[in-house]
């Protein structure tokens, strides 16, 4: 169990890696965000199924902890792309414009 | 469990939040240094949380980190000044900076007279912490050391304390303010039906908000009564029942929730929590013992003989997270619509 | 020299205060005052909470070992409680305050449609 929670984990932080240089690297103001967006809430949700994994280790009542981190797992899925939807229609209401290849 | 400090996880966040300080007022957008100080109260919470104390970093989780930032963004927004003009004045700086530097040194020439950190016989840890440590159980019943210690033992700094948050809010009203707006809210009566945000704002994040509130607002409720178990307390659980209001606030309409919450229902109850408080302290003197001992409400409340402790903190907490709750709404709707009470963020 | 490494945190709080003070004095924006004081508060909760600091340490929960009986807790081995409450006081006080000086502000930027202290005192001056 425990090498599956490292799995896991290890998984969530490398999306994580890749968020951040997505957000560093994307020329664009939206697809900054769509990075942003996606791989934060899908390393979040796959770092706290690690945890999961971690603490049924432990025995006794922990089911009871397991169950709360699926709810915080369920209230992330739900808020953290409405917060992300919620940039980007403040961005395209003050008139950041998509970036487009320059034709060559 | 393992145990802390762990010090590989706390030195390398020490060095990133004196980075992000740095940043946070170096920024010149004042909205970016809004929230690169949200991202700082964030990295502080982690520091707390890997030395033990994990109350405290909850309270600076939804305090610090959530409730402070809307504060500042709420006044940057309204104000419509996100960018300052570019600074001058490097004589003074550089002036301020040598004293600065110059304070720093003589604090810093006092490090050799610390005690080691985390030696547990400091003079910190050793003169009244063991009898906390020791007699909660036996005084309180109450295992979360901290909330003992918050509403039993040192049960009047947290009474003023709660005063000082009223304080706080009545002093920005009547700062901000703005005497001819009163007569356009109070005309809504409670059958008002008509949703009073503009339809075309985003319906994703008006859904996504009306599925959360009630669970936020169920989870603060279960803060605030299981404080005596595990993290919480009445603090912690009156931000975020404040929190899910300004949720409602901000995606919505603030006209919305003036519907819903009057103002003058919001300042009745921040005065009630610290009423509740200071009464429970009353009936202790009315039952014959000091103010705030609840020992003496014994024959009053229900349960077992020697739960009056428990149960008296418990009412006390209660009353600390209604006053937090409605001060950190109605500073979010002052500062939000910069005392005009019509349009918000 | 072993003084830095084993005191580490202490000087990371002064830098913290240091920073913080900065801040309130040099910087030209109310808002970046407000900031700093916000920062120079939390630099001061650091302090107290790396006090209370014990090495292998407990948070100051105690948890039950078997029908309710509350393990008899060994005083060495369970995080300071004292100092985390003066700092939970500290961080709602904190808050308040913050909320208090951001209104100020606004009520400033309402009179003289500005927050860089230099423009207002122009203002004020003629």
């Amino acid at each position: 169990m425990e090498i599956l929670a490292g799995i896991l984990i290890s998984t969530g932080l490398i999306f994580f890696l890749g968020t951040t240089i997505g957000l560093l690297r994307f020329p664009d103001f939206y697809s900054r965000m769509h990075a942003a967006g996606k791989g934060d809430t899908l390393s979040t949700v796959v770092i706290l199924l690690g945890c999961i994994c971690l603490i049924s280790t432990q025995g006794g009542l922990s089911w009871v902890l397991g169950l709360k981190i699926l709810l915080i797992i369920n209230f992330i899925f739900i808020g953290s792309p409405t917060a992300t939807h919620a940039m980007m229609d403040a961005g395209n209401k003050a008139g950041a414009k998509p970036w487009k290849k320059v034709a060559e | 469990m393992p145990s802390l400090p762990i010090w590989q996880f706390d030195v390398p966040l020490l060095i990133l939040v004196v980075l992000f300080a740095m940043v946070a007022l170096s920024i010149r957008n004042l909205m970016g240094a809004a929230i690169v100080f949200g991202a700082y109260s964030f990295m502080m919470c982690l520091i707390w949380a890997g030395m033990g104390a994990v109350d405290v970093a909850f309270t600076e989780a939804a305090v610090g980190a959530g409730v402070s930032t809307v504060f500042i963004v709420s006044t940057i927004y309204n104000t419509g000044a996100t960018m300052p003009p570019s600074p001058g004045g490097l004589p003074f700086k550089l002036f301020i900076g040598v004293v600065v530097t110059l304070t720093g040194v003589f604090l810093l020439s006092a490090l050799p007279d610390f005690p080691k950190w985390g030696e547990p016989n400091s003079p910190a840890n050793a003169t009244v912490a063991p009898y906390y440590i020791s007699n909660t159980i036996a005084d309180a019943y109450v295992p979360n050391i901290v909330t003992t210690v918050l509403a039993d033992y040192r049960g009047f700094d947290t009474l003023l304390e709660t005063t000082v948050v009223f304080i706080a809010c009545i002093a920005i009203y009547s700062i901000l303010r703005v005497d001819e707006a009163r007569s356009k809210t109070e005309d809504s009566g409670p059958v008002d039906a008509e949703p009073h945000y503009d339809p075309s704002d985003s319906l994703i994040v008006r859904q996504a908000s009306r599925f959360m509130v009630p669970f936020m607002q169920l989870f603060a409720l279960y803060v605030i009564a299981h404080g005596h178990y595990s993290p919480g307390g009445g603090f912690q659980g009156g931000v975020i029942l404040g929190a899910s209001l300004i949720l409602v606030a901000i995606s919505f309409d603030l006209k919305f929730l003036l519907s819903q919450w009057r103002e003058k229902q919001i300042m009745l109850m921040v005065a009630w929590g610290v009423f509740l408080y200071a009464a429970v302290g009353l009936g202790c003197v009315f039952m014959g013992g000091n103010y705030l001992d609840y020992g003496f409400l014994n024959p009053v409340l229900p349960g077992e003989l020697d739960m009056a402790r428990s149960h008296g903190i418990l009412l006390v907490e209660i009353g600390v997270g209604i006053t937090v709750m409605f001060s950190m709404i109605g500073i979010h709707i002052n500062l939000a619509s910069n005392g005009h009470f019509d349009r918000g963020l | 020299m072993e003084n830095l490494i084993a005191n580490f945190n202490y000087v990371i709080v002064v830098i913290l205060m240091m920073i913080g003070l900065w801040s309130m004095l040099a910087q030209n924006n109310l808002i970046k005052k407000c900031i700093g004081m916000a920062i120079f508060q939390t630099g001061i909760i650091l302090f107290f909470i790396s006090i209370g600091a014990k090495d292998n340490a407990l948070i100051p929960i105690l948890t039950e070992a078997g029908d309710h009986i509350y393990h008899d807790p060994d005083v060495a081995k369970v995080a300071n409680p004292l100092t985390q409450i003066l700092m939970l006081t500290a961080i709602v006080v904190g808050v308040a305050t913050l909320g208090v000086g951001l209104a100020l502000a606004q009520k400033i930027y309402r009179e003289y449609s500005s927050f860089d202290e230099d423009e207002i005192l122009n203002k004020q001056a003629k």
